[in-house]
């Protein structure tokens, strides 16, 4: 994989670690030192820059969680007092009255089946695209990758009736076959360029093994894409996760159907008609929380998977 | 290989493409169609050819969407990216090398999981907590501390000077950490020795950003500025919610996602709003072949 | 999305019945009067000709049943009936707890669904588009559907047959003569084809003022002031106490304060000045009566008010007014039982008209905008319209407007229904004080009718309230704004 470089261990300089331990000559000496200090403060200043940026990504949710427990007059007076007391009536309002807790599920059942649909039916088309001429293809191909240009704005009305006509209004089913079609042209777009790297040479060896298109697919191509399914599938949560205006005008009529961001979109607008600021801080940390958790456990898997696949 | 090849890939494209078509395709052609129309959204749509682009290109407000996208379109992905880099060099080469491995500053483990958060959490939600950070008053987070340490307040969606970078300011907020992880592994696949190699011929830690990191990046930085100019054309969820006035003050915050909805869910006039979702087509796929064609220099191998 | 509040009253009407005030004859003429005096709304015809053809999917099966004297409407007994109500300054308990169950107890085997939305258009639009809407609407707030669209389009059911039909609590009286007169006309609206029906139900009495409380006021001595050099004077020593003389919500109300500057133009200009903005007339934005008016509020704007407050929704502002921080605000009589969870005890909601601006005004200082708000509508392609019609008819019953006026605390256009109650303070002066202004009242619709006009005057008015720009700015940016309507075939024209 390219030029190797060649170094020796012995006379590194051990700039991090500030070592007495140095090269020998006067002038590697001096540079040594020279860049030492640039370390410094280079570190110092980086340091800094590094501590505030996590403050400011950390403290409006703290202070989030914080107003959650205030009532409406601390929290227009205050903002940077604690609380008299913690008042979980606020949770219970956000929890009962704006039923956070229903959105949520909801958001956790349509994210999840759209992702896995989007996952199976676009690795499949960006297999097929990337790996098999036929007449046709070149078309496919660019069907679906012009519609990453395509603002989802555009569709928004025809998209409506569309989905009436089908009799999927109002319906999880209707959302999350929208949601895997709108994830088509990222997920092809992205899976197509993945498949088109693995080597052919596993694919024809299994050919010559016997192997059928499908069950190539499913058994030995599949895993080898593991890397880019797990970086697309995380983008596709996310965007799942946050889309808005799509639900907002395929579930508008069944309240009990709505999912987490048009749940805490409509109640901040609540909050603006009823003035109950402390009920909406609650909604947004219930909103909050439950991603800290999950980020906190899958961290790892999260970061990794993005890093394998888009640097591919 | 050959063999059986087609009924397998009908098998294959059936589904996702019969999606694709019924809930993509069709409607973004009957909205080419509608944006040639005069239509309430109640009744049927009345044929009038290329009227609502004329009308379009004398709207004010129009424009002043385009030239918001423009500042969008530079400034994201900029500041998101100068930012990440930064932050992907200190935490990943900053500390300089130990036994033999470059790491990264102390707690980098730690900065990362926390600079990438925000990423999660969507749009909508992020936008109605930045409502609560910036209010001009004292129960702003921001002007809370302003006016007790006795300063006046920042109108930060008020001041039409201001308004578009504080919304600015909140997607950098979010887009950080997830390029500084994009960036991290980037750097992580550099290989030690050219550091080190760099560092023998007396390479600056600035240079060796310019001179190393940069260039093994390119391709990092290319995706990066191709996701960050999408997200530049889709501002909608943040301006809808955030900017005072839906887009404004006086249209100072305003994007084409925003008098789209503006235009056919307030004034249902949908074939009007059909006429600027084109506009934005355009540009976007402008865009996208500006990118491609820019950023299509050769990447270094290593 | 940012809501603004606000229950988009247009017509001009008083419609209410104070406690203890008989109807009173003057009350009945002012109403027949403003009635016959040009609510006729008129859509310029001819313009329309495109967007008459109906929409798609009309083609449903509507329910019907017997008529009897308990269903003088006919209506299918265990037909559907969906029920969408604006959940605004009114909430929606007064049709889940009132006239929903007055309905079910009429037809105990009809499902009522209900659904409460902040967002009218943006829920509703689609599905009017589709051919599918719900057969009742309350359509209100900042994202109501507009109205010349739908009638245009043959959405709404003609009223007639409701009005007409016996009321509920006496046989021998129609629901039309159960109401304050000149209620039925102003939910008139032109069809496309030239006749005129009536289409929607304004049910809610609204009067407009600036609002102070009562507490407050009496504790340092000040009073109502009823001149400009009067006001500006009590400004300058609420400021100088470190209270905020002045305010308005920038961020998503805007509208409250074009109003207050509208109605001061009336009231220097006289009615017909509103009268040509609605009607779009040339120049209309631009008259003396107009620009005077918005200078001097500017110069109100400028002294007296706080530039955050541009940042701000309604409801924060509204709080700080019950905080005590702020002194004058401006809005409908709904404020009251919107703030209703954050007013301090014995704050005591108080309502002015605009003080008078010069010596040679043409309407005296009592002139007060009052009008009949909240609008309800009937789906002509709805499935059960005449269910629709009926819900109408029992919100209508003495029972139903007296149900809604005990939950909210407002006063219906049912007369009965308020009768010998008490209503809260703020409402309370808000009827003293429309029952002062006698012929007096004004009301403007252009609002109403042209959405985009809306829009631009509130971006322009805080503009100006802000200090960015000038009286005359002001109106010649909302005068380009009417002409370009003026001259879109595209939209439906109304006059007065």
């Amino acid at each position: 994989m390219g030029p190797q470089m060649t170094t020796t261990t012995t006379d590194r300089p051990a700039a991090g670690r500030g070592s007495a331990a140095g090269p020998a000559s006067t002038s590697g000496r001096a540079r040594f030192r020279r860049i030492r200090s640039e370390v410094r403060v280079l570190t110092g200043l980086g340091h800094v820059a590094l501590a505030v940026w996590a403050v400011l990504v950390i403290v409006p949710i703290l202070w989030t969680f914080l107003a959650s427990f205030k009532n409406t007059t601390e929290i227009f007076s205050s903002p940077w007092t604690m609380p008299a007391e913690l008042r979980w009536e606020n949770w219970g309002r956000a929890w009962n009255e704006a039923r956070v807790g229903r959105y949520f599920v909801n958001s956790v059942i349509v994210v999840g089946l759209g992702v896995a649909g989007t996952m199976l039916f676009g690795a499949m088309a960006a297999y097929v695209l990337a790996r098999y001429t036929f007449i046709g293809n070149r078309f496919i191909y660019f069907l679906f990758v012009s519609g990453l240009a395509f603002p989802v704005f555009l569709a928004l009305v025809p998209l409506f009736k569309v989905v009436e006509n089908l009799g999927l209004l109002n319906t999880h089913t209707g959302v999350v076959l929208v949601y895997i079609a709108y994830s088509l042209p990222f997920t092809v777009f992205f899976l197509a360029a993945f498949f088109k790297t693995l080597p052919t040479s596993v694919a024809e060896a299994g050919m010559i093994d016997g192997c059928s298109h499908t069950r190539l697919f499913f058994q030995v191509m599949l895993p080898m894409a593991r890397p880019g399914l797990i970086s697309v599938a995380i983008f596709n949560v996310i965007g799942q996760w946050s889309q808005y205006q799509l639900p907002l005008v395929l579930l508008a009529g069944d309240e009990d159907k709505w999912v987490l961001t048009q749940g805490i979109a409509d109640i901040s607008v609540s909050a603006g008609y009823e003035a109950d600021w402390a009920g909406l801080f609650a909604a947004l940390s219930m909103a909050i929380l439950p991603m800290i958790v999950v980020y906190a456990i899958f961290q790892r898997q999260i970061q990794s998977g993005l890093t394998a696949g888009a640097l591919k | 290989m050959r063999q059986g090849k087609y009924p397998f890939v009908i098998g294959f494209l059936a589904v996702p493409v019969t999606l694709y078509s019924v809930f993509v395709v069709s409607p973004y052609l009957q909205a080419f169609w509608l944006s040639m129309t005069e239509w309430r959204g109640i009744g049927a749509p009345r044929w009038i050819g290329f009227a609502n682009f004329e009308r379009l290109f004398s709207d004010e407000v129009f424009w002043k969407a385009v030239r918001h996208h423009g500042v969008l379109l530079l400034a994201l992905p900029l500041i998101t990216i100068a930012i990440a880099l930064f932050f992907a060099f200190m935490l990943n080469v900053g500390g300089g090398s130990r036994g033999g491995q470059r790491v990264g500053v102390r707690g980098s483990g730690f900065y990362r999981v926390v600079f990438f958060f925000p990423q999660v959490l969507a749009v909508a939600i992020i936008a109605v907590l930045f409502q609560m950070v910036y209010r001009p008053d004292e129960s702003g987070l921001i002007n809370g501390v302003l006016m007790k340490l006795g300063l006046d307040p920042i109108f930060f969606l008020i001041n039409p000077n201001l308004a578009l970078w504080s919304i600015i300011a909140v997607l950098v907020w979010q887009a950080v950490g997830f390029y500084v992880v994009l960036f991290s592994a980037g750097m992580a696949s550099i290989p030690a020795e050219i550091y080190e190699a760099a560092e023998l011929d007396g390479a600056s830690r600035i240079t060796m950003f310019f001179r190393v990191t940069i260039p093994l990046l390119w391709d990092t930085l290319q995706v990066a500025w191709v996701y960050l100019g999408i997200a530049a054309f889709d501002a909608f969820a943040i301006v809808a919610v955030l900017s005072v006035d839906s887009g404004g003050p006086d249209g100072a915050t305003t994007v084409l996602a925003m008098e789209i909805y503006r235009n056919a869910f307030v004034y249902s006039k949908y074939g009007y709003a059909s006429a600027m979702g084109v506009a934005l087509f355009f540009l976007t796929i402008t865009f996208a072949a500006l990118t491609l064609r820019v950023s299509k220099r050769e990447s270094v191998e290593y | 999305m940012s809501a603004t509040p606000d229950t988009s009253p247009a017509y001009p009407s008083t419609g209410t019945a104070a406690p203890s005030a008989a109807p009173g004859t003057t009350r009945r003429t002012v109403l027949r009067r403003a009635a016959a005096a040009g609510l006729l709304v008129t859509p310029a015809a001819g313009l329309l000709g495109a967007c008459a053809t109906g929409g798609d999917g009309g083609n449903t099966e509507q329910a019907t049943g017997e008529k009897t004297a308990q269903n003088p409407l006919g209506v299918k007994e265990d037909a559907e009936l969906e029920v969408v109500i604006f959940n605004g300054g009114y909430g929606d308990k007064y049709a889940t707890d009132v006239h929903e169950k007055l309905y079910q107890q009429a037809f105990p085997k009809a499902k009522i669904t209900h659904q409460s939305t902040q967002a009218v258009s943006t829920v509703l639009q689609p599905r009017f588009a589709s051919g599918n809407p719900p057969e009742f609407v309350n359509n209100s707030g900042e994202k109501f559907l507009d109205f010349g669209a739908l009638v245009n389009d043959g959405q709404l059911q003609d009223l007639t047959e409701m009005w007409d039909a016996p009321s509920v609590d006496d046989p021998n009286k129609k629901v039309r003569d159960t109401v304050i007169p000149g209620v039925v006309e102003q939910g008139m609206f032109n069809t496309p084809d030239g006749q005129r029906k009536p289409y929607v139900l304004y049910y809610v009495s609204t009067v407009y003022g600036i609002w102070y409380s009562g507490k407050l006021f009496k504790e340092n001595g000040w009073t109502a002031p009823t001149t400009w050099e009067q006001f500006t004077a009590l400004c300058e020593q609420i400021k100088s106490k470190g209270i905020t003389p002045f305010g308005y919500a920038g961020a998503n109300a805007a509208y409250y304060m074009w109003n207050v500057i509208l109605s001061q133009a009336a009231k220097v200009g006289g009615p017909e000045i509103l009268r040509n903005i609605d009607n779009l007339e040339p120049d209309a934005w631009k008259a003396d009566a107009v620009i005077q008016a918005a200078r001097a509020w500017a110069e109100i704007g400028k002294n007296f008010s706080d530039k955050s407050f541009e940042g701000l929704k309604h409801t924060d502002v509204q709080l700080r007014q019950n905080q005590y921080k702020l002194a004058f605000y401006p809005s409908g009589d709904w404020l009251e039982n919107e703030q209703k969870k954050d007013t301090p005890p014995g704050f005591e909601y108080q309502i002015m008209p605009m003080p008078s601006l010069t010596a040679a005004d043409k309407m005296p200082h009592g002139a007060i905008r009052a009008a009949a708000g909240e609008g309800y509508f009937v789906s002509a392609k709805s499935k059960n319209p005449r269910g629709g019609m009926e819900y109408m008819r029992q919100m209508l019953s003495k029972a139903g407007a007296r149900g809604f006026t005990e939950t909210v605390g407002a006063a219906t256009v049912v007369p009965a229904g308020s009768e010998g109650y008490q209503f809260p303070p703020g409402v309370a002066s808000s009827q003293a004080a429309l029952k002062a202004a006698g012929q007096n009242v004004f009301n403007m619709m252009f609002d109403n009718w042209y959405k985009e006009l809306d829009t631009e005057a509130r971006t322009a008015t805080n503009e100006l309230m802000f200090g960015r720009a000038s009286a005359e700015q002001w109106a010649e940016r909302i005068q380009k704004r009417a002409d370009a309507i003026k001259n879109d075939s595209s939209i439906a024209k109304f006059t007065r």
